[in-house]
């Protein structure tokens, strides 16, 4: 029997989601997998990942995250007319982790995240009727995925119906995972990307990967760029990025989309010897944090508490006598809260609290795993997955990094002007913007109204 | 970010090679030091005999940049006032991919002096250190090395190695730029230290 291309690829895809790749490297470079601390039953929301473990390094608190990660995309592969029999199928998929593997880093999570094309082409009328809106915005909290100042034009703003999220210490139970709900054959897989995080991993894995300038990483850094990114104060408290919590979203007459968020996912590649041989480490700590910045040489994790927070202000006034914007503070401008907020259930927010929740992971992939491009080697770079309240509100914090702050302020840069330190070196190659349905309405959303 | 240098060292370049073709030859680093050719010896006895102060001649550099001033391959022959010298030696093939590189080759000294020189940042015109970001040390023969990653003007996106000798600060230093990789440029750079001869001014 000849197969269609279509066919091929699907093959293809399919014996790509189970294999590991230069990732097997993770487990026998890392050691022990961190210790996990128990946690309870799945809570409602699908982002929400408990089991994380706290370290503290250089007297911060840093968040674990899991060793492992991979995105899977997808098209929906069905019919509108099989679309509950498809939503009750990856449904029991879906159980059948969730009744095998512990929602935490030692079992396996699982994230299904819905683009736009899904609730345009298959829950159109439903769509209309339960679309949370960002009132805050004036805008539908799900918004095309756009491109940003600083991204190179070839930027490709992708049209996914899906994204699978799956984090876990253990790279088989990611395997298992994606096998299991691939097997439920629903989805034509469009792109599969893998990764890791963890101290000391990326100049391990880089080096072992030929990367030009992977010696140049620090030992011990959590990421190719030399900085720890998951300071516990740095990322957003369990619920804060809910469609509910901050209200920036209305939810419509069912709340239908409650305990919900938003997740953007993007790739975006690094230049490491641009990096480390064009920016001396106080440099590196001007344009990773703030101008000016005194740290002992060789720091990797720096203090990013409510009461570092910068402002609008301060940014552009660092840039008058800096030409620098440092990428932490010019984002804090719109990702930390700017008041004190008592969401609905009675938790009170503190000004400068941190909204996203960080999913961003390391990988050689370039772009992605699968389809690989069997002339491309490998190259550093970042998976970035991160969720918020709405498409807007990530839309803000992008726009604070290439000096467009949320009071309306434009900084002069030029895109990728080297004052703008990391955009500098980074050169993002795919966007997506999804919606995170809370865990009830996890399979093919809308699709039983 | 383009790979670039100051304007000196590129409009430089592109007139001491125009018409310059070949390819490079990778060498293998580990191998023995070779010795500073009589060619290249003779011309660094001028340079050494007209700051009074002693220099190193490379007794190897990658193929085909040959060490010696005034050949084709040195596109900067600079001496200061305060008697500093940049020699710099340079190959460039265009081309995308393996049919394309450049070979780039610094050699500093600052007579009389031992701190790290001071450049200009191009952005804010602060003042900087011409070599930062060191990476350790490293002893080739008597010479005992600084790594320095971090480098302006015409060693920027250079590796360098600094040293001090009787009173004055030395530099080495290559481009990383295809075909080399950071790591290739280290092992370059080894390979050419192990090679410098001192020469005396007479």
């Amino acid at each position: 029997m000849k197969l269609t291309r279509r066919q091929a690829l699907a093959g293809a895809a399919a014996g790509a989601l189970g294999a590991t790749g230069v990732y097997e490297l993770v487990d026998r470079l890392a050691g022990s997998s961190p210790k996990r601390v128990a946690a309870g039953a799945l809570p409602p929301e699908q982002h929400v990942l408990d089991g994380l473990r706290v370290i503290t390094d250089n007297g911060v608190e840093v968040t674990l995250p899991p060793l492992h990660h991979q995105v899977v995309t997808a098209h929906v592969a069905v019919d509108r007319a099989d679309l509950r029999d498809a939503q009750r199928a990856l449904e029991a998929a879906l159980a059948k982790l969730d009744a095998t593997y512990v929602p935490t880093p030692i079992g396996l999570g699982v994230t299904v995240a819905w683009g736009l094309p899904y609730f345009e082409r298959f829950v159109p009328a439903q769509w209309r009727g339960h679309a949370p809106f960002d009132r805050r915005a004036r805008k539908p909290a799900l918004l095309p995925t756009r491109a940003f100042p600083s991204d190179p034009a070839g930027t490709s703003l992708e049209r996914n119906d899906v994204a699978i999220l799956l984090r876990s210490d253990s790279i088989a139970h990611i395997a298992d995972g994606a096998k299991v709900i691939d097997g439920v054959g629903v989805f034509r897989v469009t792109s599969i990307r893998k990764g890791f995080v963890g101290g000391g991993l990326p100049k391990k894995m880089a080096q072992a990967a030929g990367i030009p300038g992977a010696d140049l990483i620090p030992d011990g850094a959590e990421l190719f760029l030399g900085f720890t990114s998951t300071q516990s104060q740095g990322l957003g408290p369990r619920k804060i990025v809910n469609l509910e919590t901050l209200g920036y979203a209305e939810l419509g007459p069912a709340s239908y989309f409650r305990e919900g968020t938003h997740m953007h996912v993007s790739h975006v590649s690094e230049d490491l010897e641009a990096w480390y041989l064009n920016f001396d480490f106080q440099q590196r700590i001007d344009t990773a944090f703030r101008p000016h910045l005194r740290v002992p040489a060789g720091t990797q994790t720096v203090r990013q508490s409510p009461a570092d927070v910068a402002n609008a202000a301060s940014v552009a006034r660092d840039f008058r006598t800096a030409r620098t914007i440092g990428h932490s503070t010019a984002i804090q401008t719109s990702s930390r809260l700017q008041a004190d907020h008592v969401a609905e259930d009675g938790t009170v927010y503190r000004k400068g609290t941190a909204i996203p929740h960080r999913a961003d992971f390391n990988t050689l992939d370039n772009p992605f795993f699968w389809p690989d491009d069997p002339a491309a080697a490998p190259q550093a770079g970042v998976h970035f997955v991160v969720f918020n309240p709405t498409s807007d509100d990530f839309h803000r914090n992008r726009l604070a990094m290439d000096g467009v702050l949320p009071d309306g302020t434009r900084l002069p840069f030029q895109p990728r002007q080297r004052g703008q330190g990391f955009n500098d070196v980074l050169r993002t190659t795919h966007r997506q913007n999804f919606l995170v349905p809370p865990r009830r309405h996890r399979a093919f959303p809308l699709a039983e109204l | 970010m383009i790979r670039v240098w100051t304007g000196i060292a590129l409009a430089a370049a592109a007139v001491s090679l125009s018409g310059c073709g070949g390819k490079a030859a990778a060498a293998k680093p580990g191998t023995p030091a070779a010795h500073c050719s009589a060619a290249a010896r003779a011309s660094w006895q001028r340079l050494a005999n007209r700051i009074h102060a002693p220099v190193y001649c490379p007794g190897w550099l990658p193929d085909p940049l040959t060490g010696v001033i005034g050949s084709r391959d040195n596109n900067i022959h600079s001496v200061s006032s305060d008697r500093s010298y940049l020699e710099s030696w340079i190959w460039q093939e265009t081309g995308a991919g393996a049919a394309g590189g450049e070979l780039h080759v610094n050699l500093r000294g600052y007579p009389g002096r031992t701190t790290v020189p001071r450049c200009r940042d191009a952005d804010n015109n602060q003042p900087i250190p011409c070599f930062a970001d060191p990476r350790g040390t490293k002893r080739f023969g008597s010479i005992v090395t600084t790594l320095y990653t971090v480098n302006q003007d015409a060693d920027q996106w250079h590796v360098a190695y600094g040293w001090r000798y009787h009173g004055s600060f030395f530099t080495l230093s290559e481009h990383v730029a295809p075909p080399l990789t950071y790591a290739k440029v280290v092992q370059y750079l080894d390979r050419e230290m192990r090679s410098l001869e001192l020469i005396a001014p007479r």
